[in-house]
């Protein structure tokens, strides 16, 4: 079992994931891991994961689903985790016996706060045993306000203000030449 | 040299309308030609296929000269008041009139120049800088003349110049148009349906029902033409209206004595010969000789308007 | 007849322009539109620089936002001034003068599409203030302002070519009006279609065949993800297209169909 667990180790450190470690659960022969469990961005920015789910079992994987999945570690921050991604239902290709498949998912951070997403990765029969579940990757959003709100006046009224004026005076100048 | 306006067999259909049929005609330089007809006749249809606005169905016409086969050339000859003319509301007289110089080929300079010698020629210096849309009916008939001699134009079209124009806006435009011929010698198309306004300026008439020429010529011919009635009237004292009747009743050569419209007293006698007004002496001696004094008579040439209602009337 | 001078007859379609543009402009209503279109685009960039809940947009995507906005409703001003230029001036009665200058259809018809196409280049201007301030510091003014200004040049020429096009057929402005805007409301509906309608090849062909989709596509693809000009270039064929053929139409169009219309006053 020792063996193993370092077996498995190597080979998701020669990929340049991060090791799965004890969080990692497999359902069966699914070894779910992502490239780092740790992001720190800006509210609005763009990010990715790429999770890797390998099949240690002895045969082929097939008819499997990988599942998405985003929450809010704070009760009074509602998330939609459509807004966070848009493709979040993968149906993975057969995995041969020790092969794996890489898939990358792209994000962009919507809300504000610590949010945590994880991948599950379960059969399309729709077997009831648990999924296998990749480790949680903690996303911390920072707040960003890269606008000054408060330069925005003078233009949003001055221009405006500047063509209602030529609109005003060129009316009053068709008056007087009239 | 060649007319200025000589249409051969003109015809304008509309799907399965026509309106205007075999228009024939022709007008010399100078002339100011009057188109009668009434609503319906085809006077702006045949208006509009002469300038080059609707192509003809059938035929070929020609205007100053140029056939019309290149209506272009045709357009920088001609001057055009329509009919239902409408002008930008907030142009003023003197920007659309420069405009449209500019249009006919004016640099900057001629076409200020020529806007200002048009709006004076029109009456309209004093309005030149305002808005059109503060001007009257009679004014943007006005202008609209003006606009149409922006290009000093050989043949000069106005369709129904003074429409809605009340007797006094109606005596500008026509002693506007009667100077344009006169001084500028342009030949006129006037397209009318008052005929006071023919007989009053036009040298030639051309009446045109239910898309046909009806008649054409000077007014004269054209009241011949339709053997229009002459008639007299003369008016007696009231009391004496019965013995008149009977004295005129009895002569010779009257064919038909009436009761007419006006003062008390008054009556219409009809000739039996329209050529022949002798017998009218012939009453009028007949009525001294049974002491029955004239008060007033007058003799009723044939006139236009007769002829116009016996040609459109009758067909 | 008096000799006067004479300008070139190729010119015609300027002096069309230059007048149509003193009425459009010198009148009042073009002001007046560019003040709406101002004061939309102020709302909008005033809900973006403040509003929390807007804030989460990168610079990137706001200025494509603004842009996208600026882009619509500058082609859509362009639309209905082309819309009215024939069927306008046939419903005011003023059509036939025109008609009756010797100046070609086809100049008279480019005259005033070139003056219609004005609201746009007016709209283009205005945009720049909000494009500058809303994409400083990120370094992308300078090609959002030059993929708007083509992409928003484009999309204008082709709408201004089918609000003419329309006119110069309809019996009355409210007949050239409802169905230029009704056409352009076809064109933005595949906008607001599910995502998943518009992948695949069937949904990637119908957004590159629509100028309005494509073009929008292209301008996000070079101000929000950053990519070169040439990269997806070919997004820009149906406006290319579009505009070109409008326009050849409109002409053509202009030049052998403008007619008062026709019923006739007798």
């Amino acid at each position: 079992m020792m063996r193993r667990r370092l077996l498995v180790s190597a080979s998701a450190v020669f990929f340049g994931l991060v090791p799965a470690g004890p969080a990692a659960s497999s359902s069966n022969q699914i070894a779910v891991s992502v490239d780092r469990t740790a992001i720190a961005t800006s509210l609005g920015h763009k990010f990715s994961i790429r999770s890797r789910i390998a099949n240690t079992g002895g045969s082929a994987a097939t008819a499997l689903v990988a599942h998405l999945n985003v929450l809010s570690l704070r009760p009074d921050v509602y998330l939609d985790p459509e807004d966070w991604s848009s493709h979040r239902t993968r149906y993975l290709p057969a995995i041969p016996a020790g092969g794996s498949v890489t898939i990358t998912w792209r994000m962009q951070a919507v809300n504000a706060g610590s949010i945590a997403v994880f991948i599950a990765v379960l059969p399309q029969s729709g077997d009831p045993r648990p999924p296998a579940t990749g480790p949680t990757v903690h996303v911390s959003i920072a707040r960003r306000k890269t606008l000054n709100s408060g330069g925005i006046l003078p233009l949003a009224l001055g221009i405006p203000a500047l063509l209602a004026t030529l609109s005003m005076g060129l009316r009053m100048r068709r008056r007087a030449s009239h | 040299m060649s007319p200025a306006v000589e249409a051969r067999g003109v015809r304008k259909e509309y799907g399965g309308l026509v309106a205007v049929e075999d228009l024939t005609f022709a007008v010399e330089r100078g002339q100011i030609l009057g188109v009668l007809g009434p609503n319906g006749a085809g006077k702006t249809s045949a208006i509009r296929v002469l300038t080059t606005i609707l192509a003809p169905t059938r035929g070929t016409f020609a205007v100053a000269g140029v056939p019309n086969t290149r209506p272009a050339d045709i357009r920088q000859q001609i001057g055009v008041l329509p009919e239902s003319a409408g002008y930008p509301e907030r142009q003023t007289g003197s920007e659309y009139l420069r405009y449209h110089a500019r249009l006919f080929g004016h640099g900057k300079e001629s076409a200020r120049a020529v806007a200002a010698a048009l709006l004076a020629e029109a009456g309209l210096s004093a309005s030149a800088r305002a808005p059109i849309g503060s001007y009257s009916r009679g004014m943007r008939q006005r202008l609209g003349i003006a606009r149409a001699l922006v290009n000093e134009p050989e043949v000069l079209f106005l369709d129904e110049p003074t429409l809605g124009l009340d007797p006094s806006g109606q005596r500008q435009v026509l002693t506007l148009v009667r100077r344009i011929a006169r001084e500028r010698g342009a030949t006129v198309l006037l397209s009318t349906h008052l005929l006071g306004e023919v007989e009053e300026i036009c040298s030639r008439v051309l009446i045109l029902n239910r898309g046909q020429v009806a008649a054409e010529g000077t007014v004269a011919e054209v009241s011949r033409q339709a053997a229009a009635p002459q008639s007299a009237r003369l008016r007696v004292e009231a009391d004496s209206v019965s013995e008149a009747h009977r004295i005129l009743a009895a002569e010779r050569g009257i064919s038909a004595v009436e009761l007419a419209d006006g003062q008390p007293g008054t009556l219409a006698l009809t000739p039996e010969d329209q050529q022949d007004t002798t017998p009218m002496n012939g009453a009028l001696c007949a009525l001294a000789e049974g002491g029955v004094p004239v008060l007033f008579f007058e003799l009723e040439g044939a006139r236009l308007s007769d002829a116009f209602l016996a040609m459109t009337e009758s067909s | 007849m008096a000799t006067v001078e004479r300008t070139a007859r190729p010119r015609a379609w300027a002096i069309v322009a230059a007048q149509e543009l003193r009425d459009l402009w010198l009148g009042g209503r073009g002001l007046l539109l560019s003040l709406a279109f101002s004061g939309l685009l102020s709302v909008l960039s005033y809900l973006v620089a403040t509003n929390q809940a807007l804030n989460f947009l990168e610079q990137r995507e706001s200025v494509n936002l603004t842009l996208q906005v600026a882009i619509a409703v500058g082609a859509l001003l362009a639309l209905l001034a082309g819309a009215d230029a024939i069927s306008g001036e046939r419903e005011r009665g003023s059509l036939e003068s025109l008609l009756l200058s010797p100046v070609s259809r086809l100049q008279l018809t480019a005259g005033k599409l070139l003056a219609a196409l004005s609201l746009w280049v007016a709209a283009l201007v205005l945009t720049i203030p909000y494009v500058w301030f809303l994409g400083r510091g990120v370094g992308i003014v300078g090609d959002a302002l030059a993929t708007g200004a083509l992409v928003g040049t484009l999309l204008a020429l082709f709408l201004v070519s089918l609000g003419v096009l329309v006119s110069i057929f309809s019996g009355s402005n409210r007949v050239s009006l409802s169905v230029s805007l009704f056409v352009l409301l076809a064109l933005f509906a595949p906008t607001q279609f599910p995502t998943s309608a518009q992948q695949g090849w069937a949904g990637d062909l119908f957004l590159r065949a629509n100028p309005l989709t494509s073009g929008e596509h292209y301008v996000g693809k070079i101000v929000v993800d950053g990519h070169s000009w040439s990269q997806d270039a070919s997004w820009l064929a149906s406006p290319i297209i579009a505009a070109a053929l409008f326009a050849a139409l409109a002409a053509v169009a202009g030049g052998r169909f403008m007619r008062l219309s026709g019923e006739v006053s007798r």
